[in-house]
């Protein structure tokens, strides 16, 4: 071909590509475009080749113009390609919109008892500064339930509570102090341990359970007294309801204990302004210590000249409908699904 | 116990708290008495009080209205509109003025009625919340004194105090006891005897000096069981309704008054604590023609004893008890008999003031389920230092009320006097144990306000000896009590106790079920709690000791039971968590719930004839071993979710789940034990749950007559497993793998094979065949119709293979695959599908 020849051509092949490139519907259309004018096989190559047939004078002029094209070209591609590709991802936003108020697929995660909560809770903050779990049998000897702990046969405090048997010599533990008295005739003291679990009193209404749980801590050591035990509570309370309840020692009367004292502490529903928890007192009752009992030492083979102690307890559930605000009892043994959920 | 203000006044100056009841209760709180309830029922009826209708007339603009002047004892009248009919001129009423605010929140005010002002309101017993209806206003005796304030005129300005007295305090089961405890809290001298009281004695003594002498001869055989016996005759007493005064007093405090004799007795015991005990005289038989007899000694076994209310008892011969010449008369502390109780006739009374011990009395009273207010406190212990003030008391009554005259002298058997203990109370461990540091001085005056005498006074220590109605005083410890809440609990400082011991690790059983609760909540299960018993026949529907016992769930021996249950349904101790959680899957069923995941991890429990203990966690002759079950119901039907599964599959997942996250090695398998599953389980949808080898328990759908029975709709599968068995070897920790850098190839094929054959059985089986390259086998696609013959089904199988070391060869992958054909092909006769 002659030069003015490859030029002519090239000039159309530049002018036909360009309007098709804006013709181009979609990218994809636009790249086999591409591919038609810009490829290797494509028309601009194939007119390339005519570029040896030339006089070596004619060569670089229309090597410069084809590289002109060729560039223009290119640039005319990239340009229609961004604006075909803006249209189609706006396209595609628009076609991919979602409701997402609609639910999202459920993720199975259950719940741990409220109970098992609360004392997974307790020994948490407990085993902080030391205590661990001990656990005892629920079918109790008489000695470990009773007389160990300083509640003869033939004496008032049994009255104190109202106790299940299974034989002469056997009852359901009305409380978790047993484990005391095991812990204390088996480990070597100092010793500082949490007793949770399952205790029966034969008595059921609106605000009992026959079939309730306790926590309880022991500390033995050898110089141990009544304001440790307050220092013990007062950590305990602030971590377990949150700061800035008050907490109030009131002497009270347990046969394993002496001193005792009831522990009341403001009443974190209310923070003791009064209200339906707490009986418009402002103070809640959370439990029941003291230092340990000189003749519960003694009884459960330690010298209680050398060892000393305290020790506290608290109701499971008490704590349970006192943190959550559940206010029935009967709720923490039906396992009603519509309440344990709230526990997620 | 119910206790009197205006009682407890007699013995101390409370006179500035009946306007401020609340804050004595307070300090009662404080010192160790809870004070459950405050009646105050003169607080309602401020300007309430007696009026005189001086006037009736009709109300000028209504026909049904009367219009009254009313003399309140003010200057004026008050004018007052009534639409009562039962009142006419002259009659004592009760008038509220304005001011007063009736039950209710009626506050009264001046108002006009019908144009007509009325200063006031006569009131009915309803508007007095005394009736719930009542008819007309209410018209008090005539000699209701005009412009008394009404509470005082009917009684009410008195405040009762419920007290729960805790059980070491039986000194305070008395108002002379009480009055002795607010006075020590309140640091308040103790009332002397008042003049009347004092008029009352000397005038008994003085009648007393000039009667007859004692006519009862008494014989103490059992010192042990009465320590003292104090009895004085009383003659001529005349038997009637007892003074307005101590009615009123009995029975504000929830005493019936019986008559005079009877309640002097009780109302002794109300004031000082001492039950004592009335014989009409002429009842106790005496030897033949000798003066009659009373003999402390205990019953004959098999004896039969009428208690006052009728009842019959026959006695074990453990009871002490109170006898004539022929037959017992009352059992000791406990009840009188009415073979010799006080009646009507009764001229001649012999009065009993003891001191028995509280051990017998409670034997007795707990053998009988009889429990007195007498038994009550004597079973706590009373006072052995004041039965002759209390029985001298009671004569004074008798003789002031019921003109009654004590005999001159009286019997006092009190052979061996008690000891009080002497405590040694050392200053330095007084305030090491309470935290803080006690002043000797403080010390001194609290020992004095607990009436505590001091022996000796020492550098170190002092020695003291506790008055005798404190029978709870023994120990050091209970003087470092007495002084801490005497002087205030809120006095103890914070401290914290330091931590010098190594910490140890939390028992393993409580470990165990930490990690399985864990475990099981992150798969989507709800945790369950029920009672350790339940009703036997309800157990009996699942439980099936020889079938639980081959599936790893051991129950040797017989169930427990409960000696006293509230209920059937409290009456065993459970074998099996199953029960529990099917009635939590009836309860939520029922309620709409349709469905869910539970779990619970517990105890069970049987008796073992085995006198060995088989944990730390059961006692000799009874095992509790640990259990875990789960229960499933239902579907969760979302919007993402659209394909059902069986329920038994989430438990098998779930358990799968669990025992991987214990890094330790499940089997699920075909049901392996009896012949058939447990009666309640499914027996197409059953299998047995392997641990390590070792079956640990089993899973299944409910039956579905079950289901049918209990009008359960949902699908529903339960599974129990042995917690001691899956936790055995724990912890185990996970060994970590090397992660291959060459790819891994996946290897599908579709088998053939009979019904019969399980999944599980081929994949173990493929297993055993690929051996170390095997990273995984799948089953994918179970199919039975077109193309598979009846009576078989077709497996889809995928292998997962990759080496450690190498790319894998076409000639490995080919050669492994042929293995697994093969031994599938010999043990199942499986044939790959075309």
């Amino acid at each position: 071909m002659e030069k003015s020849e490859i030029v002519q051509s090239a000039k159309s092949i530049e002018k036909q590509a360009i309007t098709e490139f804006s013709n181009a519907p979609s990218s994809r259309d636009l790249y086999d475009l591409k591919v038609k004018y810009l490829g290797k096989q494509g028309a601009l190559s194939m007119l390339m080749r005519e570029l040896g047939k030339l006089g070596a004078g004619d060569r670089p002029a229309v090597g410069q113009m084809f590289n002109e094209v060729k560039n223009r070209l290119e640039d005319a591609y990239a340009r229609r390609e961004t604006e075909l590709k803006t249209q189609e991802v706006n396209a595609a936003i628009e076609r991919e919109k979602l409701d997402l108020t609609l639910p999202g697929p459920k993720i199975a995660s259950g719940a741990a008892h409220p109970i098992s909560l609360v004392i997974s809770q307790i020994v948490e903050i407990l085993g902080r500064i030391g205590y661990s779990v001990r656990q005892g049998p629920l079918i109790e000897s008489d000695r470990h339930n009773f007389t160990a702990l300083n509640i003869p046969e033939d004496h008032p405090s049994r009255d104190l509570q109202d106790t299940f048997y299974i034989d002469d010599r056997h009852v359901l533990r009305t409380h978790t102090s047993p484990v005391q008295v095991r812990t204390m005739e088996n480990e070597k003291p100092p010793l500082r341990i949490l007793a949770p679990g399952s205790v029966f009193r034969c008595d059921s209404d609106a605000s009992h359970s026959p079939n309730f749980h306790q926590i309880e801590g022991l500390l033995i050591d050898q110089k141990v007294s009544m304001a440790d035990l307050r220092g013990t509570i007062s950590y305990f309370v602030d971590e377990f309801f949150g700061p800035g309840l008050k907490k109030r020692f009131r002497p009270s009367f347990f046969p394993f204990t002496e001193p005792s004292a009831e522990v009341d502490c403001s009443c974190p529903i209310c923070r003791g302004k009064g209200c339906r928890m707490c009986k418009q007192s402002g103070w809640i009752e959370i439990g029941g210590s003291g230092l340990v009992n000189p003749k519960v030492i003694q009884a459960c083979g330690l010298n209680p000249d050398e060892w000393q102690g305290f020790a506290f307890g608290f109701g499971v559930e008490r704590m349970a409908i006192i943190k959550y605000a559940v206010d029935d009892i009967r709720l923490f043994s039906e396992n009603d699904l519509r309440f344990l959920e709230q526990f997620q | 116990m119910k206790i009197s203000l205006n009682w407890v006044n007699e013995f101390v100056d409370i006179t500035d708290y009946f306007a401020k009841p609340r804050e004595l209760a307070d300090a009662l709180v404080a010192a160790g008495l809870e004070v459950e309830q405050i009646d105050n029922p003169g607080e309602g009826f401020h300007h309430v009080v007696v009026g005189h209708i001086v006037e009736l007339g009709r109300h000028p603009n209504a026909d049904k209205l009367t219009l009254c002047q009313v003399d309140t004892g003010e200057k004026m009248r008050r004018q007052i509109v009534c639409g009562a009919k039962n009142h006419k001129q002259g009659d004592k009423v009760v008038v509220a003025i304005p001011g007063a605010v009736l039950p209710g929140d009626f506050a009264i005010k001046i108002s006009k009625i019908r144009d007509v002002e009325s200063q006031g309101m006569l009131c009915s017993e309803s508007e007095l919340a005394f009736k719930e209806k009542s008819e007309g206003i209410l018209i008090l005796p005539a000699d209701a004194p005009i412009g008394e304030p009404f509470a005082k005129y009917w009684g009410l300005d008195d405040v009762v105090f419920e007290i729960s007295i805790t059980p070491n305090r039986a000194d305070c089961l008395s108002h002379l006891g009480l009055a002795r405890e607010i006075a020590c809290v309140l640091n308040r001298p103790l009332r002397s005897a008042s003049e009347s009281k004092r008029a009352a004695a000397k005038s008994a003594h003085d009648a007393a000096a000039k009667a007859r002498k004692n006519a009862v001869a008494v014989n103490v055989r059992d010192s042990n069981l009465c320590q003292r016996y104090c009895g004085r005759s009383v003659f001529g007493v005349k038997v009637g309704p007892s003074p307005a005064w101590m009615k009123r007093r009995l029975e504000s405090l929830g005493v019936n008054s019986v008559n005079n004799v009877v309640d002097v007795t009780n109302y002794v015991m109300l004031e000082r604590g001492q039950p004592l005990h009335a014989f009409d005289l002429a009842c106790l038989r005496g030897e033949k023609t000798g003066s009659p007899q009373i003999i402390v000694t205990r019953a004959q076994s098999g004896e039969k004893f009428k208690t006052f209310d009728g009842t019959e008892l026959t006695l074990t011969g453990e009871e002490l008890t109170i006898r004539d010449a022929d037959r017992a008369v009352a059992l000791a502390g406990v009840i009188g008999g009415p073979n010799s109780g006080v009646s009507e006739t009764t001229q001649d009374v012999f009065l009993e003031a003891a001191y028995f011990s509280p051990k017998g009395v409670r034997r007795t009273s707990r053998a009988h389920a009889l429990e007195t207010d007498s038994s009550y406190r004597f079973a706590r212990g009373v006072d052995i230092e004041a039965t002759l003030e209390a029985m001298n008391r009671a004569c004074d009554l008798f003789h002031d009320l019921a003109g009654g005259t004590p005999s001159s002298d009286f019997v006092d058997v009190y052979p061996n006097p008690a000891r009080r203990p002497s405590i040694v109370v050392r200053y330095e461990n007084l305030s090491q144990r309470l935290g803080y540091s006690v002043d000797k001085a403080d010390l001194g005056k609290i020992l004095e306000r607990l009436q505590c005498t001091v022996k000796e006074k020492g550098q170190n220590e002092i020695t003291v000896e506790p008055p005798s109605f404190r029978v709870d005083l023994e120990i050091e410890m209970d003087i470092v009590e007495e002084y801490g809440r005497l002087n205030g609990y809120d006095k103890i400082p914070e401290t914290f106790p330091v931590l010098c011991e190594r910490p140890t690790d939390h028992a393993k059983s409580y470990r165990s079920e930490f990690v399985v609760r864990e475990q099981l909540v992150r798969e989507g299960f709800f945790e369950a709690r029920n009672y350790a018993f339940l009703n036997p026949r309800w157990q009996s529907e699942f439980v099936d000791v020889a079938r639980f016992g081959k599936m790893g769930l051991a129950l040797d021996g017989e169930p427990v039971n409960v000696r006293n249950p509230l209920s059937e349904e409290t009456s065993v101790m459970r074998m099996s968590l199953i029960p529990g959680l099917i009635h939590n899957l009836l309860h939520n069923e029922h309620r709409g719930v349709s469905h869910g995941r539970l779990f619970e991890i517990g105890r069970v429990f049987v008796k073992s004839a085995d006198a060995k203990a088989a944990d730390v966690e059961s006692l000799a002759g009874f095992r509790e071993p640990h259990r875990l079950a789960m229960l499933a119901w239902g579907y969760e039907r979302g919007l993402w979710q659209k394909s059902d599964h069986p329920a038994v599959f989430d438990l098998k997942a779930a358990i799968e789940s669990l025992i991987g996250h214990l890094n330790g090695r499940v089997e699920i398998q075909k049901w392996q034990g009896e012949a058939n599953p447990p009666a309640f389980l499914h027996p197409g949808q059953t299998a047995t749950v392997f641990y390590e080898g070792r079956t640990i328990g089993f899973l299944g759908s409910l039956h579905p007559m079950l289901r049918e029975l209990h009008k359960i709709r949902s699908d529903a599968a339960i599974a129990e497993l042995d917690v001691t068995a899956l936790m055995r070897g724990q912890p185990r920790v996970a060994k970590i793998k090397s992660i291959s850098k060459f790819p891994s190839v996946e290897r599908d094929f579709s088998l053939v094979v009979r019904d019969s054959v399980t999944a599980g059985e081929l994949v173990k089986e493929a297993e055993k065949a690929v051996g170390p390259l095997l990273q995984a086998v799948e089953v994918f696609d179970v199919f039975r119709g077109a193309g598979v013959p009846e009576g078989c089904q077709s497996v889809s199988i995928r292998l997962v293979l990759q080496d450690l070391n190498a790319t894998l060869t076409e000639e490995t992958l080919k050669t492994t695959t042929q293995t697994v054909l093969q031994r599938l092909g010999q043990k199942f006769d499986a044939k790959v599908r075309t």
